[in-house]
C-alpha cells in the first residue's frame, strides 16, 4: 500500500463569514438563533428543518429551501443580497456569489471573498447618478416634446369633433336630399319601367351585358396574372441575385438563365452581382415595348387606366341614348342644359345636382316643358339620385372614419390614453444600412428599400403594440414596441415582418436593423412619446 | 427477414431522399471501383481455382540484421517485367506494418499518406527475428511468444496469427491488385463517357485471349479520363490503384472506419443479401443534409477497422489518403471479410495485434497520436447559429443567458461575421466593435469561437488572398495555374497546406498584435478560437461538390492522392496557429468538419450538417462513437440538428444526448426559427436548464476522462464491447455506451413520446444505482435489459458498482467560475463494498501539466472491519509516466504550483450509495468526527432490487489536493 500523507487543513473555507452575510434588511430579522438547551439553533425560513446556528452560512447547503447560506453560494437558485452602502443594494443570483468574478450589480465588493474585489460603491454610485441625471433631463427634453404631442392630440380631438359635427349636418342635408331625389327617380321610373324592360331585350343590349360580364372577369384575371406575374419576377429576381452558383444546380442555372433571357436582363455572373443594369440592358428591355399594335387596338396603358372607365359605364343610359340615336335626331340645347359645359369641373357634381333640381322644379312649375323622351329624363333622374347616394356614402364613410380617429385618438390599443402617439401618425423613419434604407411609417407600413436598384419590399403593415405576455395595456413597456405583420413574403420562408423596439429619446429616429432570423426583422428606434416625465416614479431598483 | 427489410428500405428511399445523391458517385459510377468489385466477383465466380498472381521473389529477402524488418521483391505473374518491393516491420508494441510499392515504375505512386497521419516514426522491434523458411518468412512476438506474423510466398500472403488463431490475413483471398504505371496506347479508344453506356458496356474489349483477362477482367474500364456529369478527370497518371482484402477469419463483428451515418457494428455491403449495396466509401465530401441511414461518404475519414470478438480485439489502419471504398460481409456469423479499393497510392496497412479493445486503442495511438487534451472550458456548452447578427446581438444572447442563470462557456459566430466571406475581416456595419464584443464575452469567463473557411475570396484588397498569391501557396488547375472555384465568398482560390511555404505564413495571420508588412489578426484576442468548417474542401462548382482530383498540390501529387488528408492539414497548421500566438502557448480550440487519421491531435470535430429528425438524432450516438474507436475523441453532433426547427420535445432530448457527447455545441441553420435554450417554453426551458447544469457538475469526470484519452487513447465515450468486451449481446449496442472508465452509463431517449425505456445490464453481477433516484438495479451473468422511466426530464442514467464520482454541484454562469468551487463525491459501492475513481485536475488552459503541474487522485472506498474506509491518494506518484500526454514525469512535486493554488478546494459532500447499515460514526482519520445522514435502503451486497442505501457525510473537510482517510464505522 501507497503511504499516504495526512495533510489536514482546516478546510471549512469560510469560517469568518457573517451569519447575515448576503441578508436582505427584510429578512435580517430571521436570522437570529433559538436556544434549544445549550445549543444555538436555526430554523429554515419554510420552516422545514431545525439545524444548529453554526451551520447557517458555512458554506454547505443544509435547508431543502437554501435559506441557510444565503451569504456563501452553497445553496443553488437562491439570491445574494448587497448593500452597496453609498449606491442602491442589488440582488444577484448565488450562483454568481464566490465565483471569482466581481459582479457589478455588488458594487460593494461582498459577492466576493474579502479582499477579492475593491469597494467601488462611491465611484459607481456617483457614475449612477451622473447617469440617472443626464437620463432625467433627456427624459424631461423629451417629456416636454411628449407633452406638445398631447397638445396636439387634443387639437386634433377639437378638430375632428368638429368635423364630426359638420360632416353630422352634411349628411342630415344630403339624406334629406337623396330622399327627395329618390322620390322623382322613382317617379321617372314608374314611367318608363315598362318601356324599359322591353328595351333590354334586345339582343344588342344583352350581347352587350355578355361583354361587360366576360371583359370584367377578363380584367380580373389579367389583374391577377399581372400580380402573379410581378411577384414570380421578385421572386426570380432574388433567385439571380441571391443564388449561389452553388453545386452546379444545373436546375438553379437554367432557371436564371431563363429568367435572364425572357426578362433582357446580362447574366449575373457575366456583371458583378451588385453593378445597376447598364443602359445597355435598357434599351435592350426597352425594344420589347414597342411592339406594334393594330389600328385601333387598346395599348397597355390604356387597358390598365381606361377600362374601368369602360366598365363604369351606365347601361340603361346608353340603352337610352342609343334610342335616340336611332329615332329622333333634332335635340333642343337649352342653355339650361348646356350650362354644363360652362361650369369649372371641381362645382360640377354640385351644379348637376342643382341643374336637376332646377329642372325639376322649372317643369313643375311649367315654366319648362319636360324633355321629350321620358327614358332620357328617367335615366337623368337616376343618374342624379344615384350621385347623391354616392356621396353621403362618401360623406357616411369620411364620418366613419373621423369617429373611429377619434376613438383610437385616446385609445390605450392606439394613440395611447393621452392621445401622445397620434402625431406620429403616418409619420416615415428611415434608416439607411448601406445596402437597404429601411424606412418605418408609424401606425401604417414599414418597407425595405434597396439602395442599388429592385424591388421594394413590404416589412408589413402596423398590426398592434406589445401584447406578450403580462404586459399590461397602456404600460411604458406596452408602447415600447411596435409590431409590423403580413409584409411581402419571402420566396424561401415567411411573409416578413418587424417588431420595432422604441425607448424615450428626444428623436423621432431609427437606430439598429437587425435580421435576427430569416424575413424577420428588429429595428430599434427613439422617439419622445416614450419620454414620460421625470417625476413619475420609475421602478425601484430594489425589486432588481 | 433481413432481406425484406433491405427491401423495405429501397422502396422506403425516394420519399426519404434529401441528399442529392445524384450528386455523389456510387461505386459502379467510380471506374476504379467497379474494377475492383469486378475483381471480387470473378474471384468468387472462380473460387477453386483463384490464385493471386502476387508472389515474393525468396531470394531478393534481405532481413535487417538488427530489427525486425524485412524487404523482398515482389512480381506478378500477369506482368512479369513490373517490380513491386515489399516492406514489412514489427513495431516494438507487435503492429505489424506492411508496406508494398511499384519500384522503377513509369511514375511513383503517392507514400507519403503515413508520413502525415503518424505521429512520430514508430519504433521497430529490437528483440524480434525473422525466421525464413522454404515457403515464408515468420517472426513470433508477444509477451507470452503466442502473437505470430507469417508472410506466405507463393502467392503472398500475410497473416497475423495469436495462440495458432488467425487474427488479421492480407490477401487471403487473392484480391491484391496494384495497378502499375503503364503508357497509354494511342490506338486505344479510351475517351467512352461512362454515363452515356451501362457500366458494362463502358469498356475498352482488349483482345479476346488475353492472358490477364481471369485477373484484369476483359477491359480497359475507366483506365483514362473519365467524366462524371459536367466534369472530366483528366487522369493523366492512368489507372494507379490498390485493391486489397484483409480478412478477420475469428471475428464476428467489425467497427470503425469514420465517417458514415450508420450502425456503430458495420453492416455488410456484399456478400448473401447484404444490408446495403454500395460499399462504404471513405471520399470527404460535404454531403449535404446526409441520410441517417447509408454507406455514402461524409465529410471525413479514418481508414481504421477494428474487429471484434469475445476473446480478441485486433484492428487495421490502411494509410492510404486517395478515395477508398470498403466492402464487407460475414460469410459467417464469426466471420468477416473486407476488400479495400482505393483509387491510387500505395499499399501501407498496419496490422494492430490488439488483444484487448484497450490494447488496440493504445497501439493506434502510438501511432497517430492521441486525442488532444483540450482547454477544460472546451468541454462546457457551446452556443452556435448561423448566425448571430451583429455584436448587439451577440451581448444580447449572453445577457439572456445569464437572465436565466443558463450555464454557457462558448458563443459562436458563423460566416456572416466576415465581410463578403473574407474571413478574418470583420463586416464592420455589423461587427463595428469586434475587440469590445470578445471582451464583453471574456469577462464572463467565456470565449469566443470564430469560423475561418479555406477558401479565400479572390480579390487582391483581400490581404489574407494576396499574401496567398505572393507566397505561391495556392492550389493549382492540372495545367499549373491557379485553381479557381466557387464557395460562401465567390469566386475563391484554396491554399495548399502540403506546401511547406504555407505553414509559417499561416500562423501568422492568428497572431493578435501588429506585424510590420503582415497581415495579422488584429481585431482578435487569445479568447478567440477557431472553426474550421468546408475543409473538405467542399467547393460548389466542383465535382462531387469537391475540388477536381487532377488538381495539383505541393510535389506534383495529384488532388486524388491527398483528397482525404487535406482537410487535416488546414486544422492542423489552424491547430498549431492558435497554439503559437500566444506565449507561452495555450491550448487551442479549433473545430474542424474534415478528418482524417491524426487529426485528433488537433483539436475537435463535429458531424456536420445533421437534420432536426428523431432519426438523425440517433444516428448521431452512433457517428460519435465510431469516431471515438477511430481515435478522435473529442466529438460530437449539432445540438437540434442544423436543419429544421426541431420541436420542444425533440429539442429537449437532444440537449440530453449533448450533455453526453464529449463535443457538446448548439447549431442551426440560418433559415430556421432561434432555439436558444432561453427561449423554451416551461417545462421545457427548466429541463434544458437542469440537463444543461448537469452537464456543467460532472465536468470533471469528463475533464478526467479526457486525461485518459490523451495519454492512452482510449475513448471518452465507450461502446458496450469496448468495456465489457466478452459480453457478446453488447457487441452491436450502440445506444447507450459508457462516459470514460467512469462506470457512468448512459441511454439518451431519441424517440418521440418516450416515458420508459430499456436499457442492456451487460453481463456480470453487479449493482447499478440509477443516478437520480439511486434506485439499485442488478446485472446478471448473462445480461440482463431492464425497464426504467424515461419521461422527457429523465435521462436514464446509471452508476455501475464500484465507481466514485467526483462532481461540482454548484451552477456557475460558465465552467471557469467553478475552479474554486468544492467536490462532492458520490461512492457507488460494488457487491463487496468496494469502489475506485478518479479525478485529474490542472489549470486547463495551458501546457504546465507537461511539467507536472497537475493533481491526479484516485479515491478509494474499502472494506475496513464493519464498515467502510474512504481514501484519497496521489495517482502521479503511483504513475508517474502515466500521468500526462506526451511526456513521462520524471521529477513531480506534489505541492506543486498549480496544487498549492487549489489547496484550498476541498471535498464538500460524500454520498455513499448501498451501506448496509447505517453508520455509528464517521470520522476523518487523525481529525473530528463529521456530521452525516443517513436514509436506510437497499444495500450493494445482496440481490434486492430497490432504492439503496444513502449516506450523506457533510463537510469532511478535507482537500482535494492531499492524502486523507474517513472512517465509516
Amino acid at each position: 500500500m501507497v503511504p499516504w500523507v495526512l495533510l489536514l487543513l482546516p478546510l471549512s473555507a469560510f469560517s469568518a463569514v457573517d451569519k447575515t452575510h448576503g441578508v436582505p434588511p427584510s429578512l435580517l430579522a430571521s436570522y437570529v438563533p433559538t436556544k434549544d438547551g445549550s445549543q444555538e439553533i436555526w430554523t429554515c425560513i419554510d420552516g422545514s428543518k431545525v439545524i444548529p446556528w453554526s451551520a447557517v452560512n458555512d458554506d454547505y447547503c443544509d435547508c431543502p429551501d437554501g435559506s441557510d447560506e444565503p451569504g456563501t453560494g452553497a445553496c443553488p437558485n437562491t439570491r445574494f443580497y448587497c448593500r452597496n452602502e453609498g449606491h442602491i443594494g442589488a440582488f444577484i443570483p448565488s450562483s454568481r456569489v464566490r465565483d471569482g468574478l466581481c459582479e457589478p450589480a455588488c458594487c460593494d465588493g461582498s459577492d466576493e471573498e474579502p479582499g477579492v474585489c475593491p469597494n467601488k460603491c462611491k465611484e459607481i454610485g456617483e457614475a449612477y447618478r451622473v447617469k440617472q441625471a443626464a437620463e432625467r433631463k433627456l427624459r424631461k427634453t423629451g417629456s416636454k416634446i411628449r407633452s406638445s404631442y398631447i397638445a396636439f392630440a387634443q387639437k386634433e380631438k377639437k378638430r375632428i369633433e368638429g368635423e364630426i359635427a359638420s360632416l353630422e349636418n352634411e349628411i342630415v342635408s344630403r339624406e334629406k336630399e337623396v330622399a327627395r331625389l329618390k322620390d322623382i327617380a322613382d317617379h321617372a321610373e314608374s314611367l318608363s319601367a315598362t318601356a324599359l324592360e322591353q328595351k333590354k331585350q334586345s339582343p344588342l343590349y344583352q350581347s352587350l351585358l355578355a361583354h361587360h360580364r366576360a371583359l370584367k372577369s377578363l380584367q380580373c384575371e389579367h389583374k391577377k396574372h399581372l400580380e402573379r406575374e410581378k411577384s414570380l419576377g421578385d421572386i426570380l429576381d432574388r433567385l439571380r441575385t441571391g443564388y449561389n452558383p452553388n453545386y452546379q444546380d444545373m436546375a438553379v442555372l437554367e432557371a436564371v438563365r431563363g429568367w435572364e433571357f425572357h426578362a433582357g436582363l446580362p447574366h449575373i455572373n457575366d456583371v458583378k452581382k451588385d453593378d445597376e443594369p447598364s443602359t445597355e440592358d435598357e434599351s435592350e428591355t426597352g425594344k420589347d415595348e414597342e411592339e406594334e399594335l393594330e389600328p385601333g387596338m387598346w395599348t397597355p396603358q390604356q387597358l390598365e387606366h381606361q377600362l374601368d372607365e369602360l366598365l363604369d359605364q351606365d347601361y340603361e343610359s346608353l340603352l337610352l341614348e342609343h334610342d335616340k340615336h336611332v329615332g329622333a335626331t333634332e335635340h333642343s340645347d337649352s342653355l339650361l342644359y348646356n350650362l354644363s359645359a360652362y361650369v369649372p369641373e371641381p362645382l360640377l357634381p354640385q351644379f348637376e345636382a342643382f341643374q336637376n333640381a332646377l329642372v325639376s322644379w322649372l317643369e313643375l312649375l311649367g315654366i319648362v316643358k319636360p324633355s321629350k323622351s321620358d327614358a332620357a329624363d328617367d335615366s337623368r333622374a337616376k343618374k342624379a339620385y344615384n350621385d347623391a347616394d354616392h356621396s353621403l356614402k362618401l360623406t357616411r364613410d369620411e364620418l366613419t372614419k373621423a369617429k373611429e380617429d377619434l376613438s383610437r385618438l385616446f385609445d390605450s390599443n392606439w394613440y395611447g390614453k393621452d392621445g401622445e402617439w397620434k402625431k406620429l401618425d403616418g409619420t416615415c423613419l428611415e434608416k439607411d444600412t448601406g445596402d437597404y434604407t429601411y424606412e418605418v411609417c408609424l401606425f401604417d407600413e414599414a418597407r425595405q428599400k434597396p439602395n442599388k436598384g429592385g424591388s421594394t419590399f413590404s416589412l408589413g403593415r402596423f398590426a398592434h403594440w406589445n401584447n406578450g405576455p403580462g404586459v399590461e395595456v397602456g404600460s411604458p413597456e406596452y408602447y415600447s414596441k411596435q409590431f409590423y405583420i403580413h409584409g411581402t413574403k419571402c420566396w424561401n420562408g415567411p411573409q416578413r415582418s418587424v417588431v420595432l423596439e422604441l425607448e424615450c429619446g428626444t428623436e423621432n429616429a431609427l437606430h439598429t436593423i437587425a435580421e435576427l432570423e430569416k424575413c424577420e426583422y428588429k429595428i430599434t428606434g427613439t422617439t419622445p412619446a416614450l419620454c414620460l416625465p421625470p417625476d413619475e416614479p420609475e421602478k425601484p431598483r430594489e425589486e432588481l | 427477414m433481413r432481406a425484406l427489410s433491405s427491401l423495405l428500405l429501397l422502396v422506403a428511399l425516394p420519399v426519404a431522399l434529401s441528399v442529392k445523391t445524384q450528386d455523389f458517385k456510387t461505386c459502379s459510377q467510380a471506374s476504379f471501383c467497379r474494377r475492383g468489385r469486378a475483381l471480387a466477383s470473378r474471384a468468387q465466380e472462380n473460387v477453386s481455382s483463384w490464385k493471386s498472381p502476387y508472389s515474393v521473389d525468396a531470394d531478393s529477402l534481405a532481413i535487417s540484421s538488427d530489427q525486425a524488418l524485412f524487404t523482398a521483391r515482389v512480381k506478378s505473374s500477369l506482368y512479369p517485367d513490373i517490380k513491386f518491393g515489399l516492406d514489412v516491420r514489427v513495431h516494438d508494441d507487435g503492429v505489424v506494418r506492411v508496406r508494398l510499392d511499384e519500384i522503377d515504375g513509369l511514375r511513383k505512386r503517392y507514400d507519403e499518406a503515413a508520413s502525415w497521419a503518424l505521429v512520430a516514426e514508430p519504433k521497430i522491434s529490437q528483440d524480434i527475428k525473422w525466421t525464413v523458411g522454404k515457403n515464408e518468412v515468420r517472426a513470433t512476438h508477444g509477451k507470452k511468444k503466442d502473437v505470430e506474423v507469417i508472410v506466405a510466398f507463393e502467392p503472398l500472403k500475410v497473416t497475423l496469427l495469436r495462440g495458432g488463431k488467425e487474427q488479421v490475413v492480407l490477401n487471403g483471398r487473392g484480391l491484391l491488385h496494384m495497378e502499375h504505371f503503364r503508357t497509354k496506347l494511342a490506338a486505344q479508344p479510351s475517351d467512352i463517357p461512362e454515363e452515356a453506356l451501362d457500366a458494362e458496356d463502358a469498356q475498352t474489349v482488349l483482345s479476346a485471349n488475353n492472358p490477364r483477362s481471369w485477373f484484369e477482367g476483359d477491359s480497359e474500364d475507366g483506365y483514362w479520363d473519365e467524366q462524371w456529369l459536367s466534369w472530366t478527370d483528366s487522369k493523366p497518371k492512368g489507372p494507379e490503384s490498390l485493391s486489397l482484402d484483409i480478412t478477420f477469419p475469428n471475428h464476428g463483428h467489425v467497427y470503425g472506419i469514420p465517417q458514415h451515418a450508420t450502425s456503430l457494428s458495420l453492416r455488410t455491403t456484399t456478400g448473401e443479401s447484404p444490408y446495403y449495396t454500395d460499399p462504404y466509401r471513405l471520399y470527404n465530401a460535404d454531403t449535404f443534409e446526409y441520410l441517417a441511414d447509408s454507406t455514402m461518404s461524409l465529410y471525413g475519414s479514418i481508414p481504421l477497422m477494428h474487429a471484434h470478438s469475445a476473446d480478441s480485439t485486433v484492428a487495421v489502419f490502411n494509410a492510404v489518403g486517395s478515395e477508398t471504398w470498403i466492402d464487407i460481409a460475414h460469410p459467417t456469423p464469426k466471420s468477416t471479410e473486407t476488400q479495400w479499393i482505393s483509387e491510387s497510392g500505395i499499399l501501407d496497412v498496419f496490422i494492430i495485434p490488439g488483444p484487448t479493445p484497450e490494447a488496440v486503442f493504445e497501439q493506434y495511438a502510438r501511432l497517430t497520436g492521441a486525442q488532444a487534451l483540450p482547454a477544460d472550458w472546451s468541454l462546457g456548452y457551446h452556443q452556435c447559429r448561423w448566425n448571430y447578427v451583429n455584436s448587439d446581438d451577440v451581448r444580447q444572447v449572453q445577457a439572456k443567458f445569464d437572465e436565466e442563470d443558463i450555464p454557457v462557456d462558448v458563443f459562436w459566430l458563423d460566416i456572416e461575421y466576415a465581410e463578403e466571406h473574407k474571413y478574418f475581416i470583420w463586416d464592420k456595419k455589423n461587427f463595428p466593435d469586434p475587440l469590445d464584443m470578445v471582451n464583453d464575452v471574456s469577462a464572463n469567463a467565456r470565449k469566443m469561437v470564430v469560423i475561418i473557411d479555406p477558401h479565400l475570396k479572390r480579390t487582391s484588397s483581400y490581404p489574407v488572398y494576396q499574401e496567398a498569391v505572393d507566397n505561391g501557396v495556392l492550389v493549382k488547375t492540372k495545367d499549373g495555374n491557379e485553381y479557381e472555384g466557387w464557395c460562401w465568398s465567390g469566386s475563391s482560390a484554396w491554399v495548399d497546406f502540403f506546401n511547406p511555404t504555407s505553414w509559417d505564413w499561416w500562423k501568422g495571420l492568428f497572431k493578435t498584435y501588429p506585424i510590420e508588412g503582415k497581415f495579422t489578426w488584429v481585431d482578435s484576442t487569445e479568447d478567440v478560437h477557431i472553426w474550421n468548417d468546408m475543409n473538405e474542401p467542399a467547393i460548389f462548382n466542383g465535382p462531387e461538390i469537391s475540388m477536381p482530383r487532377d488538381n495539383i498540390h505541393h510535389g506534383g501529387w495529384e488532388h486524388r492522392d491527398v483528397h482525404n488528408i487535406n482537410g487535416m492539414l488546414f486544422s492542423n497548421l489552424t491547430s498549431q496557429a492558435v497554439m503559437a500566438r500566444s506565449d507561452p502557448p495555450k491550448r487551442p480550440f479549433v473545430l474542424t468538419r474534415s478528418f482524417y487519421a491524426g487529426s485528433q491531435r488537433f483539436g475537435a470535430m463535429w458531424t456536420g450538417d445533421n437534420l432536426g429528425s428523431w432519426e438523425h438524432m440517433a444516428v448521431g450516438i452512433k457517428m460519435v462513437l465510431a469516431n471515438s474507436l477511430s481515435g478522435f475523441a473529442f466529438s460530437g453532433s449539432d445540438v437540434g440538428g442544423f436543419f429544421g426547427n426541431p420541436e420542444p420535445e425533440m429539442l429537449v432530448r437532444w440537449y440530453q444526448v449533448g450533455a453526453f457527447s464529449p463535443f457538446f455545441r448548439a447549431h442551426a441553420h440560418i433559415d430556421t426559427k432561434r432555439r436558444e435554450p432561453y427561449l423554451l417554453d416551461e417545462p421545457y426551458k427548466s429541463i434544458v436548464k437542469d440537463i444543461l447544469r448537469l452537464r456543467y457538475s460532472m465536468l470533471p469526470i469528463w475533464y478526467t476522462t479526457f486525461r485518459e484519452a490523451s495519454v492512452r487513447g482510449i475513448p471518452v465515450v465507450r461502446p458496450h464491447y469496448v468495456v465489457i468486451p466478452h459480453d457478446e449481446k453488447g457487441f452491436a449496442i450502440d445506444d447507450q455506451f459508457w462516459v470514460g472508465g467512469s462506470g457512468l452509463l448512459v441511454k439518451p431517449v431519441t424517440e418521440k413520446g418516450v416515458t420508459e425505456t430499456t436499457v442492456y445490464l451487460p453481463a456480470e453481477d453487479q449493482v447499478y444505482y440509477d443516478y437520480f433516484t439511486h434506485q439499485a438495479y442488478r446485472s446478471a451473468p448473462k445480461g440482463k435489459n431492464i425497464t426504467v422511466p424515461a419521461a422527457l426530464h429523465q435521462v436514464p442514467l446509471f452508476i455501475r458498482g464500484g465507481s466514485i464520482l467526483p462532481t461540482r454541484e454548484r451552477p456557475r454562469r460558465s465552467s471557469p467560475l467553478m475552479k474554486k468551487d468544492p467536490f462532492t463525491l458520490r461512492v457507488a459501492l460494488d457487491k463487496s463494498g468496494n469502489a475506485r475513481g478518479e479525478l485529474y485536475l490542472d489549470d486547463g488552459v495551458t501546457y504546465n501539466h507537461r511539467e507536472g503541474q497537475i493533481v491526479w487522485r484516485e479515491f478509494k472506498a474499502s472494506k475496513a472491519g464493519k464498515g467502510i474506509k474512504l481514501s484519497s491518494h496521489d495517482l502521479v506518484r503511483a504513475k508517474p509516466t502515466d500521468a500526462v500526454d506526451g511526456v513521462a514525469l520524471a521529477s513531480y512535486n506534489p505541492t506543486n504550483d498549480f496544487a498549492k493554488s487549489i489547496a484550498g478546494v476541498r471535498v464538500e459532500k460524500v454520498v455513499v450509495l448501498g451501506l448496509e447499515k447505517k453508520p455509528t460514526s464517521v470520522k476523518v482519520a487523525g481529525g473530528k468526527e463529521v456530521t452525516f445522514e443517513f436514509i436506510p435502503g437497499v444495500a450493494a451486497s445482496g440481490k434486492k432490487e430497490g432504492v439503496s442505501s444513502v449516506l450523506i457525510i457533510k463537510d469532511p473537510a478535507v482537500s482535494v489536493v492531499t492524502d486523507w482517510e474517513i472512517v465509516v464505522s
